[in-house]
């Protein structure tokens, strides 16, 4: 039932709630103002008040609120019942409306995150590909330079290797040999340099 | 230097070094001031002849000189002096100290085939070795062991690449 249908009976039972209390003062002010001068008004006047005295307009009045009440109550129940079918649609409505907008909000921070996670996996995808790329060029270039510096170590090492035999061939042997024993060695590069040694001596002063 | 025969002096071989000629000549100076003192001494005095080292003994021995004539003296003092001022110094490393004996035997080939009046400066070099280093007034002569392993060094490491493979 609508607000509008509610409106009309209410009006209804307002009109008729009017006309009873409209009847009553009428029939009761007609006997105080209009002053009957013939008889047949009076015997009228009579007759009306002995059929409609006190006692059957007061049981006219309780029948009339009775039936006021009665219809006030079958309305209020009415109203009742559209208010609670009112207020059970409103609340199914504003339930479904709620969930789906609730359902919405949450596609759409659900595709929200769904997004900020895709590129949350695509900026770790690239920073691990990047790292990745970038241990393998350390990792070359670090492998580069521990072939230079073994190659130079084995060089240095092979320059030297000489050095370190000659040297330690001396120190082993250089104090087990007399000198003596070395005369002849001696004279044999003396006699092999003599011509150098003799033109210095003669015309290099 | 004295190219007259009668006046030609052997400098012999235990007179090796610059430092025996500068003794020799303070030797025949010590003497020479002896003859002049006594040549002044109070007659009758007792004179006692300065001793004469080996080197001077040796020298006046090999040369027939004889100290107590004033010529003989002044020839040798004339003769060292000049030995001292220009003779020829050849610089002689070894690994170690030579003996006497050695260098009696380098000084007497060298005296024979380089310079009559040659001398020896010796020095001394442990880390060659063996051989000697000579130097001359201009030149450099390394008779070393280890600069005769330094010529064999490509052998060494062709022997050590050798080895490796």
């Amino acid at each position: 039932m609508s607000i509008v249908e509610l409106a009309v009976i209410i009006g209804v039972m307002a009109a008729n709630v009017g006309a009873f209390v409209w009847i009553a003062l009428r029939g009761g002010g007609a006997k105080k103002d209009d002053a009957p001068t013939d008889t047949f008004a009076d015997q009228a006047q009579k007759d009306v008040e002995h059929i409609f005295n006190d006692e059957f307009r007061e049981e006219l009045r309780n029948r009339g609120r009775l039936h006021f009440e009665k219809i006030i109550g079958e309305n209020a129940m009415f109203l009742q019942q559209d208010l609670r079918l009112t207020t059970s649609q409103l609340n199914e409505y504003m339930k479904q409306e709620i969930t789906q907008k609730l359902q919405d909000e949450f596609s759409k921070y659900e595709k929200s995150i769904m997004d900020a996670k895709q590129m949350a996996i695509d900026s770790i995808t690239k920073t691990q590909a990047a790292i990745e790329q970038q241990r393998q060029m350390m990792g070359q270039q670090l492998q580069q330079e521990v072939q230079a510096e073994r190659a130079r170590l084995i060089k240095r090492f092979e320059d030297h290797m000489a050095d370190i035999v000659n040297h330690y061939v001396l120190a082993a042997i250089g104090d087990q040999i007399d000198l003596n024993d070395q005369l002849e060695y001696i004279l044999s590069d003396l006699e092999a340099n003599k011509e150098a040694i003799v033109r210095d001596i003669t015309d290099g002063a | 230097m004295e190219h007259n025969e009668k006046q030609i002096i052997q400098l012999p071989v235990l007179v090796s070094t610059r430092t025996d000629v500068g003794r020799l000549r303070r030797e025949v100076e010590a003497l020479e001031n002896f003859m002049s003192q006594a040549a002044v001494r109070t007659p009758g005095t007792t004179v006692k002849m300065p001793k004469t080292s080996r080197l001077m003994d040796e020298i006046l021995s090999i040369n027939k000189i004889n100290p107590l004539v004033e010529d003989d003296r002044r020839r040798l003092q004339s003769f060292l002096m000049e030995v001292h001022a220009k003779a020829p110094v050849l610089h002689m490393s070894f690994s170690a100290d030579p003996s006497p004996m050695f260098m009696q035997k380098l000084t007497t080939w060298l005296r024979q085939e380089v310079h009559p009046l040659v001398l020896v400066q010796v020095g001394l070099q442990p880390n060659i070795g063996a051989g000697c280093v000579v130097r001359t007034t201009n030149k450099y002569f390394d008779f070393s062991l280890r600069e005769f392993f330094k010529g064999q060094r490509p052998l060494l490491l062709q022997k050590l690449e050798g080895t490796k493979a």
